[in-house]
């Protein structure tokens, strides 16, 4: 007998009996679902819970914490309260859309600012930006004699 | 870890999120559904029969071309759907690899919501103090459980002793009123800056805080999906769920990752950045998949949502056909009820294109993909029966048990995972998705009649013990 016509025999029988098994677990699971017991009830604004902590005094724990760069091995310990580990999510970045017009114009805004606090009235452009005629001998290193 | 030490007891308010009051139980609209359902069937009936002898068809025959047609159709939807997700999936992998890690390590509070997890809340937050990570706290919420996890929990409470240090572990006590709720009573308690909420059955693997928030040095970044595995194999039902867990959802959420649009962040691990669960008004009571509807939330005020495949989570798996029905069930109903939620954004695609895309592929996924596979099965099995054509089933077998093969290989090899798994993608298809898909179906069925339905809760065993 040919080999394809014996699988296909079986897939098909698989399959027919996946079907009724499905769909009879299914009718099952909602009969059983049906006699629970269902209740329900309306949520209110606001419940009391109760917060368990550790008590006051146990902080004082040495903690070992990561610096915030460097390498693994070169890790530290250092005395970490409950407070300053809160502290250390000053870390995290400020998440904020970026966008570039925005950031194009607070770039010339703070130049313009920085530019008006010199009172200088004529700018040189450079590559660090716009600068002041005496910002850019300083910077160009003008010899001097000794 | 040390035995129970003193603890300080302070009774809270915990304000409940208010939810949309969901009126699609009414049996008015629910009559008026099924009227507009059947009225629409009959027309496109009468139509047809009206136009057919305008055709060179016959009632057979046009019954045989719609069905060729249709399998076709399947066929190139079922072969797109593969490859474009292997080829996002695969690029992913390769921009993952190549990408440089920075040492960055943030203040995280660990949510660990439990609801009679007597059993497993030990472990779980054994794992925790396993994790290589310091700046971390652990939230432990019990939601009125009525076994002896609040016994157990409060033992747990106290610093306890981590792989880096003393770990500070606090417990909640509240009321129940569901994971949401309780997930939220955690995140309101957390001042940490990026809290990790999981399920109380889930184990962390220890570097699944440190390679997550890494990502979050990039400011679009507003959770992290994480990598969930089947903890209790060996058995047929889960060592299945296994290679599902690993070849359906974990490669379809790489491909996501790859656009930055995960849209279901694992209930048993995800990283929120707390400003992002803010913005989105924190978890929702009003649909069965809270983690699902948090995650368009998130997408939909324009966040960033990547997945870490090496932020791992082993979770307990049903291990019974009538638990996974459960699951399932709950599951389907709950991604069709958030889809709704966001119905807006589907049919709006000027608000957030992202959105909208990921919002048709979560409909796709859970109501058409479903249908399509039961529609070509039975259209074999009826082919087979009924006219004689038995060969074939098997070459439809035969073919999707290639493209399942060949997708298992690929999972098993990018994940690591064990090479056995590979074997159960023979059956994978023909037996395992067919009854998912039948209970999608019924569930979808179910939601749209508007039939009322329980959270549930799966029995858990302690697999790790």
């Amino acid at each position: 007998m040919e080999l394809i016509p014996i699988l296909s025999t079986i897939i098909l029988v698989a399959t027919i009996s996946t079907f009724i098994l499905a769909i009879g677990a299914y009718i099952l699971y909602k009969v059983r679902e049906a006699k629970e017991v269902r209740t329900t009830v309306p949520k209110p604004a606001e419940v009391k819970g109760e917060l368990v902590t550790p008590a006051a005094g146990q902080e004082q724990f040495p903690v070992y914490a990561e610096k915030s760069s460097g390498y693994a091995s070169q890790r530290q310990p250092i005395f970490m309260s409950q407070e300053k580990q809160a502290s250390q999510a000053k870390f995290t970045p400020q998440p904020q859309q970026y966008n570039a017009e925005k950031s194009k114009e607070a770039a010339v805004a703070s130049e313009r600012s920085r530019v008006k606090s010199t009172g200088s009235k004529f700018l040189k452009y450079t590559s660090e930006g716009y600068v002041t005629p005496q910002e850019d001998s300083k910077k160009t290193g003008a010899l001097k004699w000794r | 870890m040390q035995r129970k030490q003193p603890v300080k007891r302070a009774p809270i308010i915990l304000k409940n999120i208010r939810d949309k009051q969901n009126d699609n139980n009414s049996e008015g609209k629910l009559l008026r559904r099924i009227l507009v359902s059947g009225l629409l069937s009959i027309l496109l009936i009468l139509v047809i029969i009206y136009t057919i002898p305008d055709t060179i068809l016959t009632t057979s025959s046009l019954i045989e071309y719609a069905t060729i047609v249709a399998l076709i159709i399947f066929l190139f939807v079922l072969l797109f759907r593969y490859f474009a997700i292997l080829v996002m999936a695969y690029m992913y992998v390769n921009e993952y690899t190549y990408k440089s890690t920075a040492r960055f390590f943030p203040f995280v509070s660990i949510i660990v919501p439990v609801y009679n997890e007597e059993k497993v809340v030990v472990d779980s937050v054994k794992s925790l103090l396993e994790l290589d990570y310091s700046n971390y706290e652990i939230i432990i919420v019990n939601d009125g459980s009525t076994d002896k996890t609040k016994e157990v929990a409060e033992t747990l409470v106290g610093y306890q002793k981590g792989l880096r240090g003393n770990i500070k572990v606090s417990l909640i006590n509240k009321p129940n009123g569901g994971k949401s709720q309780a997930l939220n009573a955690g995140i309101k308690h957390s001042k940490a800056e990026i809290v990790l909420c999981m399920d109380g059955d889930s184990q962390l693997t220890p570097n699944s805080i440190n390679v997550a928030v890494r990502h979050f040095t990039n400011p679009e970044i507003g959770a992290v999906a994480g990598n969930v595995k089947v903890l209790n194999r060996g058995k047929l039902f889960t060592d299945l769920q296994a290679l599902e867990y690993i070849e359906g959802l974990n490669m379809a959420r790489s491909a996501q990752s790859f656009v930055k649009l995960v849209n279901i962040i694992p209930g048993p691990i995800g990283l929120f950045r707390k400003r992002a669960i803010e913005e989105a008004g924190y978890y929702s009571s009003d649909t069965f998949a809270e983690d699902a509807d948090l995650t368009l939330k998130i997408l939909a005020n324009g966040w960033k949502i990547y997945y870490e495949p090496n932020s791992i989570s082993y979770t307990e798996a049903p291990e019974k056909l009538p638990q996974l029905l459960k699951q399932r069930y709950r599951w389907t109903r709950g991604i069709l009820q958030s889809i709704r939620k966001h119905k807006k954004l589907m049919f709006n695609p000027t608000i957030n294109f992202g959105d909208t895309f990921i919002l048709w592929t979560m409909f796709y996924e859970a109501l058409i993909w479903p249908a399509m596979n039961i529609a070509a099965n039975l259209f074999f099995i009826i082919a087979a029966v009924f006219f004689g054509f038995t060969s074939l089933i098997f070459f439809w077998w035969a073919g999707l048990a290639f493209l399942d093969l060949v997708t298992a290989l690929y999972c098993v090899a990018v994940e690591k995972e064990e090479f056995r798994l590979v074997g159960y993608s023979l059956i994978y298809r023909m037996f395992f998705i067919l009854i998912i898909d039948v209970s999608k179906l019924m569930s979808t069925i179910e939601e749209f009649l508007g039939v009322r339905m329980t959270w549930g809760k799966l029995e858990r065993v302690g697999a790790s013990r």
